[in-house]
């Protein structure tokens, strides 16, 4: 073998333990999505392609109404993430002034303590100044949970802006809120969109935040799935799920594209 | 970026921060004060009118051993899952990084974090179905191989470290990746040109300049592991006792909430100690 | 050290063909510089020599021995990269040493040569300090100590200096020279900076669309250049027009050649000097620069450069009609 041939096989390993890596990721999701096609209510093989569940599912009222919920709770955080996390955004970026790495570092609690830790602190505290458990609690938990991703992403395009861009809009005497509206906005726009694309993922998958403080029987999607699991797989679950797990890897793909992440050289 | 120079600037400043941080105080930071608060009373103020301060909830976890065993059978799952994470999401970044190259690379990146992304009760709720006893996988396992296997995973440490090296992995990954991609082609060459062989260059260039990276991603999978309680509930059946269901637990079944809020401190001071004792690491990561 | 025979060697990178036929020898102890225009070439063909990518065709010996099929790390080159590319996680010491430890040369003779290459680009007192905490000069030193320190067979350098400013530069070709000399090492380098190319090589190689144009010592080369491409991408050219060549003295040749002046071969002066070539000329601009002046002049409508010593050029008012001129011998020919 000539040495080249020899440097050749550490990359193919690599790339074989990679495949690897990618069907132990993506194995077990596809074989749900196709269970949930499986006509057996016990996974029972051999496959028998069927959509019994997904009508089964499309009768069930709860998980319609838990559905609507989750939908109804993630686009509100997204519109009041991106507006506030935006706002922020751009405070941060465009002025200095004492306090700012302070506010900065305050962005990481949210994403770095555990959720269950954030979640029941929520619960004690909503209880103790009478907001209780139900969708308000989960929508302020939900919106908070998603304020530092936006802020982060928005951040993360700004960084790329000119400010030479404002003074020069500025020479020509537009005034600060123009700038903002006609340079600004326009430039971090693809950085707004993949924010709220985060703030949507992160609503509709949350599940510990909302377990803590959604009410019982008025329950979002990944809560009623959780207590269903505990009382036992239903293939109803099963189609639901794959229908959340399509549409959330949608999104988020979407948000990877926009925010370039990872990409380039 | 400009300084606050005028009193409108100011005004602009404020209106522009003041509502998202405003929120973030009223969910998170007042929340976490107040149940500091609540881990040191006997009882709820609304519930009773007889509270009072007390040390005992503290006390419950030092006292009782079986609180300081599940914390240190969290801990140990946590570095189990954190293991087998690096062990599993390195190569793959190393690969990643620096064998595959343009659009495929880009692809497959984006394959590797995607799933990350999603919903991650769902993704545990489907290693469930791959796991059950006489499941899909003993059956695929079956049709491959020639003799009889019982995996018996389900309900059982493995299948829980299973979920949870799955739900985890792309931290690894991603922040690995991005460390590795960061370091300058020209330093790999100017090693070859030196007649470093390949696991020289790994074990004297790479892995030290990854390194910040790769641990920033390990403290990514150990914090959230430790205060896990869904993964274990689902996968690990009765076995799946950890501190994070026990927190769960006082929350919304025992409902004694001062000591859950007190447990949910203790875990909160572990999760701290370990961004401490990381952080000057993970500085350098951001830079 | 060695001498280096690249015969015959062909490089596609998909359509695009970066080196076409190339065939030359960097003989043993030699400082060679290789130039051309950005995407000539030059650093393919310096990447190919160290073993980074392998050639379509053809074949490169270094020394004794047949290479192109052997990686990089197995020839036993040294090379200096444009940006230094020291490794962040060691001190000076530790990246000098990296190819005495690959090699297992043993500890007590590691530390000696490590002292000893340190001692030669004069930073023994630097062993242990960081990359981060030094100049781009003293960077660029250690880079080189650690080029060398392996005694190559041959030291590749792509753009070494271009990095650092023009004095440092100076500074370091000097330096460069120095070494060179001192370990009698093969040396083939890449520059963009044609004064650079001509101050420090021995032998200097022109490439162009992935083929080399013209090699030769540089005042062969710059004297002598063998196509209008040579001659205008090295120094800076004065093409004569048809019209005015039946009144001047030229060197041999005549059909088939083109002829041009060097700027600093060119002399102004008010009248007609005798015994030298001479045109009637316009001056249109003097630039001082220092001790050096340029002035533009129009020959035949066209714009000519000249370069002298500022004293040397008569007090002339802008527009007045000149004369310039120059030895007969200072002409060059170019094939056409
Ligand atoms: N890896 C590659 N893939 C595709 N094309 C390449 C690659 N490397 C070089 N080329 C092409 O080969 C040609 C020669 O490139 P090379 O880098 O050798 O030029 P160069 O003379 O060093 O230029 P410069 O002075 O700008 O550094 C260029 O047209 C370039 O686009
Ligand atoms: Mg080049």
């Amino acid at each position: 073998m000539t040495p080249r041939k020899k440097a050749l096989i550490l990359p193919a390993l690599g790339r074989a333990w990679l495949a690897l890596v990618l069907v132990f990721l993506y194995a077990p999701i596809l074989v749900m999505a196709a269970m949930s096609f499986n006509a057996s209510p016990f996974y029972q093989l051999p496959f028998e392609f069927s959509t019994r569940w997904y009508q089964d599912m499309a009768g069930n009222a709860q998980i319609l109404a838990a559905s609507l919920r989750s939908v109804g709770i993630a686009v509100a955080t997204t519109v009041i993430a991106t507006a506030l996390g935006t706002a922020a955004s751009v405070g941060l970026f465009r002025y200095d002034f004492p306090g700012k790495r302070f506010l900065q570092v305050m962005l990481f609690p949210p994403i770095a303590i555990p959720w269950l830790i954030i979640g029941t602190a929520m619960l004690v505290f909503f209880f103790a100044i009478g907001i209780g458990r139900g969708t308000p609690a989960v929508l302020i938990g939900h919106v908070a949970l998603a304020l530092p991703y936006v802020i982060v992403t928005v951040t993360a395009r700004l960084s790329s802006f000119d400010v030479t861009l404002e003074e020069a809009a500025r020479s020509l005497g537009a005034d600060g809120w123009t700038v903002l509206r006609r340079v600004t906005i326009p430039w971090i726009a693809p950085g707004i969109v993949a924010g709220a694309l985060f703030a949507f993922a992160v609503s509709f998958d949350q599940f510990v935040v909302s377990y803590f403080l959604a009410k019982p029987g008025d329950s979002t999607l990944p809560v009623l799935i959780y207590t269903a699991i505990r009382k036992g797989f239903t293939p109803e679950i099963n189609a639901i799920s794959t229908i959340i797990i399509a549409l959330s890897m949608g999104i988020m793909f979407l948000a990877a594209r926009k925010a370039r992440f990872g990409g380039g050289r | 970026m400009a300084e606050l120079a005028t009193p409108a600037d100011k005004r602009r400043l404020a209106t522009l921060l003041s509502p998202a941080y405003l929120w973030l105080t009223l969910a998170v930071f007042l929340p976490l004060s107040a149940m500091l608060f609540f881990s040191f009373v006997t009882d709820l103020p609304q519930d009773a009118p007889d509270w009072a301060f007390t040390l005992e909830n503290y006390g419950k976890f030092l006292e009782n051993p079986v609180y300081g065993k599940l914390l240190w059978k969290s801990l140990k799952l946590a570095a189990t899952v954190t293991l087998f994470c690096i062990l599993i999401g390195y190569p793959c970044a190393l690969v990643l990084a620096r064998v595959i190259k343009g659009r495929a690379r880009e692809v497959l990146f984006l394959l590797v974090i995607l799933p990350f992304w999603s919903n991650s009760l769902v993704r545990i709720f489907s290693w469930a179905i791959v796991l059950r006893g006489n499941g899909i996988l003993e059956r695929t396992l079956e049709a491959i191989l020639p003799w009889d296997i019982r995996l018996n995973l389900m309900f059982t440490t493995n299948a829980v470290v299973i979920g949870l090296v799955h739900s985890y992995l792309p931290y690894v990954i991603l922040t690995s990746y991005l460390a590795l991609q960061a370091i300058d082609d020209d330093i790999i060459d100017a090693a070859r040109s030196m007649g470093a062989g390949k696991l020289t260059i790994l074990r004297r260039l790479l892995l030290p300049l990854s390194l910040p990276g790769l641990l920033a991603g390990a403290v990514l999978v150990f914090v959230p592991v430790v205060g896990s309680f869904m993964e274990p509930r689902i996968l690990g059946g009765r076995v799946g006792t950890y501190f994070g269901t026990v927190i769960e637990d006082q929350f919304v079944a025992v409902y004694n909430w001062p000591l859950g809020a007190a447990l949910s401190f203790v875990l909160l001071a572990v999760v701290l100690l370990i961004f401490a004792l990381t952080s000057p690491i993970l500085r350098k990561a951001q830079t | 050290m060695s001498s280096v025979e690249i015969s015959n060697v062909t490089k596609t990178f998909g359509k695009a063909r970066a080196l076409n036929d190339v065939t030359i020898t960097f003989e043993d102890g030699g400082f060679f510089a290789l130039l051309g225009p950005s995407g000539s070439g030059k650093t393919t063909l310096l990447r190919t020599i160290a073993g980074f990518s392998f050639p379509d065709s053809g074949t490169i010996r270094i020394g004794e021995r047949n290479v192109e099929t052997i990686p990089v790390e197995k020839r036993d080159i040294g090379m200096m990269f444009q940006n230094y590319a020291l490794f962040p996680n060691m001190s000076v010491a530790d990246n000098v040493g990296f190819g005495l430890r690959v090699r297992k040369v043993g500890a007590a003779e590691e530390k000696r040569r490590i002292g000893e290459a340190l001692e030669l680009v004069q930073l023994g007192q630097f062993a242990n300090r960081m990359p981060h905490q030094l100049s781009g000069g003293q960077r660029q030193r250690v880079a080189l100590a650690r080029a060398i320190v392996t005694n190559p067979k041959v030291l590749l350098l792509d753009e070494p200096l271009s990095a650092l400013d023009k004095t440092l530069r100076v500074d370091m070709q000097i330096e460069l020279k120095r070494i060179q000399r001192e370990i009698g090492i093969t040396t083939i380098f890449v520059t963009h900076d044609q004064e650079e190319a001509l101050t420090l090589s021995d032998r200097i190689g022109i490439l162009r669309d992935g083929r080399l144009v013209q090699v030769g010592p540089p005042r062969e080369v710059y004297d002598r250049p063998n196509s209008a491409f040579s001659a205008e991408f090295l120094g800076e050219t004065n093409w004569l027009p048809e019209a005015v060549l039946p009144g001047l003295s030229l060197p041999g040749g005549g059909e088939g050649f083109r002829f041009a002046v060097r700027p600093e071969a060119l002399g102004l002066s008010a009248t007609r000097p005798e015994g030298v070539n001479a045109l009637e000329a316009r001056l249109e601009q003097r630039v001082f620069a220092g001790a050096m002046a340029t002035c533009i002049v129009t020959v035949q409508g066209q714009p000519w450069k000249l370069i002298a010593r500022d004293r040397d050029l008569p007090e002339l008012p802008a527009n007045a009609p000149v004369w310039v001129s120059w030895a007969p011998e200072d002409t060059v020919a170019v094939p056409a």
